[in-house]
């Protein structure tokens, strides 16, 4: 059992585990449905948003409730600029317009947002943010002469070019894993350098990081800054993936299951990212294939068992299966282990933070 | 242009809106009090003892005749959402006590979303109408103003039972103990003051007013799952304006609040109905950079 957790836990079989990963991806699409691949590229859009809001509350402590504000926000930034008189006559460059604003516009809003709501102790974040969903839909309705109003509005972003030989979905699926492993990579860089040790001291004690020199005021402007775009971002991905959007996108329940599926998936870690999107999108994908009007309950039941017995999330699941395996195998084997016993090697690993503890 | 009577008219329907704000305000300001816990799913478990009012009403009704029934109605939301936050404070949010306050908050809103769930899963989704005495639409004259049935009736009820709560927690031993709990809890454990008791109480009173509301809003607008979602949040926007440690900066503000919104939503043409509820949003911020800790809390300060 150690031999295969030893190997697991290595950084070479991870390494080889997330080439292997990359190539399935890649590979997928060309022999899948185009559902399939509608679902995939769903899931990468919404792990983006999780991983957004992963930094805010996974990394720096700040319970956000307003994460789908900034996706909705993203996705109208993009949508109206490459529907735009402008953007069409861009061409490509129109996109790449709707991608530079769809990041900046709610980028600003979060960070006027956040020097505001990060004055409040506590929960002041998750207090304040709330409102931003419940404030998006009715705005985004009054805004009908841009925004299409409660219709929605449907955007064409860009068709497969003919070089490619692709079909729509295939296209449109590359095109949102390769922008969704640019931001998991910037983000995973960002958490494990510098910055990722203020946020973790900043969740972890604010007194101690002030007296460390971390302003905690500024770093949770600047997680939630950072949450707000990359939400934008999900936003444009979100525009490429499903070319429609209505007020519908940024509504409180949406808000809410964001939250849900970012803690489900595991805070305070990027795998967690990646399985929060695909419980975001495959649960009401099932439930709806079963009993529709079950959606809701199963996700309250889902959250609240996983607080009760998996607080670091499914991307926990694998190391805390490995640690009983550790501590019951000895028993049968060799007998009871001397209590003070020193922690394999591989209990090193916990030290990598989960969150939400 | 102006019309006086408008104005006026406008103010005494947002202190009954107001009113149902400040129910819920308080009762999160109780449940923080006791617990250090923001409850987001107070909403979600007052629309919850709505729908199992409105069900017992419909039962006894039949039986007992159409008062009895909107009476036995209300008295079995009361009953019932008591018990509703002492199994929820024991079972689930016990749990998460003394830990990291971030995880007690998803845990609240896990808690909403499966309320919310189980009502559209037992009721479905569909408005359902709520037995009372009156709808929101009668209206009767009150030295020469249209003033509803409703909101005349929301709003004594609320001020009634605000000042029922006050009493009970100035002259009781129950609140004398409850006090306690909130101010130290160690210490009043120390004291022979059963701290889990105390616990349960608030979470069952703070469920209790709740669910008044839940039943009042209910009357006027029928039931329907996420009906108390927007009023959550004005809610939670009187507690961080009047102060997370005042009870009685949480009701005013959430009557002022609801005034302004009112008064915006007339008199300012781009607010307008739809979009009154960045009201309280603007407030907050505006007041969050003047002063962080509301307008009528004690600044906190915390030793390490």
């Amino acid at each position: 059992m150690s031999a295969l957790s030893r190997v697991l836990n290595s950084p070479r079989a991870r390494l080889a585990a997330g080439i292997l990963l990359a190539i399935v991806l890649i590979a997928l699409p060309l022999v899948s449905a185009p559902f399939a691949n509608q679902t995939i590229t769903r899931i990468v859009v919404f792990a983006v948003a999780v991983l957004g809001l992963n930094v805010v509350m996974g990394y720096a402590g700040q319970v956000s409730l307003g994460q789908v504000f900034f996706v909705g926000v993203g996705a109208y930034a993009a949508g109206i600029t490459i529907k735009s008189e402008w953007g069409m006559s861009l061409g490509l460059g129109g996109v790449v317009m709707g991608l530079v604003l769809a990041i900046l516009i709610p980028g600003v809003l979060g960070l006027v947002i956040a020097l505001a709501a990060a004055r409040l102790r506590g929960l002041g974040l998750a207090l304040v943010t709330i409102a931003l969903p419940i404030i998006g839909v009715p705005l985004a309705k009054r805004l009908s002469d841009i925004t299409g109003g409660s219709q929605g509005m449907s955007v064409r972003v860009f068709a497969a070019p003919d070089w490619t030989g692709l079909d729509n979905d295939q296209w449109q699926y590359y095109v949102v894993l390769a922008l969704g492993a640019a931001v998991f990579a910037l983000v995973f860089f960002l958490v494990r350098g510098k910055y990722g040790r203020a946020f973790a001291i900043v969740k972890e004690n604010e007194a101690v990081a002030s007296a460390m020199g971390i302003s905690p005021y500024r770093y949770k402007v600047l997680a939630f800054t950072i949450a707000s775009a990359v939400g934008g971002v999900a936003g444009f991905l979100y525009i490429v993936a499903i070319q429609f959007v209505s007020p519908d996108v940024m509504s409180f329940g949406h808000s809410i299951e964001l939250v849900i599926a970012t803690i489900v998936g595991g805070a305070g870690s990027i795998v967690g990212s990646l399985l929060g999107g695909a419980f975001y999108v495959l649960i009401p994908q099932i439930t709806n294939s079963i009993y529709p009007e079950s959606t809701t309950v199963v996700q309250g039941v889902i959250i609240l068992i996983v607080l009760f017995l998996l607080p670091g999330g499914l991307a926990s699941l694998p190391r805390k299966l490995a640690r009983r395996f550790r501590r019951s195998a000895p028993s049968r084997t060799a007998g009871p282990t001397t209590p003070g016993a020193v922690p394999p090697a591989g209990e090193a690993e916990d030290t990598e933070r989960q969150g939400q503890r | 242009m102006f019309n006086f009577g408008t104005f006026l008219q406008l103010i005494v329907d947002g202190l009954a809106t107001g009113s149902i704000y400040a129910a819920l305000a308080l009762a999160i300001v109780l449940v923080n009090q006791a617990t250090g816990m923001i409850n987001f799913a107070q909403g979600g478990m007052a629309v919850l003892a709505a729908y199992l009012g409105m069900t017992v009403g419909n039962l006894v009704s039949p039986v007992a005749g159409v008062t009895l029934g909107i009476i036995a109605g209300i008295v079995a939301a009361l009953a019932l959402s008591y018990a509703m936050g002492a199994v929820v404070e024991r079972f689930v949010m016990r749990r998460f006590m003394g830990g990291d306050p971030d995880t007690a908050v998803v845990a609240t809103i896990g808690l909403l979303t499966l309320i919310t769930g189980l009502i559209g899963l037992i009721w479905t989704y569909n408005y359902i109408p709520y037995p009372f005495f009156f709808t929101g639409l009668e209206s009767m004259s009150l030295g020469g103003l249209a003033v509803s049935a409703w909101s005349l009736t929301t709003f004594l009820t609320i001020v009634a039972i605000m000042l029922l709560l006050q009493a009970l927690f100035r002259w009781t031993k129950l609140g004398l103990g409850f006090r306690a709990v909130a101010d130290n809890r160690a210490s009043s454990a120390l004291s022979g003051i059963k701290v889990g008791r105390m616990l349960q109480v608030g979470w069952g009173l703070a469920a209790m007013l709740g669910a008044i509301a839940g039943v009042l809003v209910a009357a006027k607008i029928q039931l329907v799952p996420d009906m108390f979602d927007t009023y959550l949040v004005y809610a939670l926007a009187a507690v961080i304006i009047g102060g997370l440690d005042s009870p009685l900066g949480a009701v005013l503000a959430a009557w002022g609040i609801a005034v302004v919104e009112n008064l915006a939503a007339a008199y300012v043409p781009f607010v307008g109905h739809d979009l009154k509820i960045a009201v309280p949003l603007i407030l907050m911020v505006v007041l969050l950079v003047l002063r962080p800790q509301g307008l009528f809390g004690r600044k906190v300060v915390v030793r390490v």
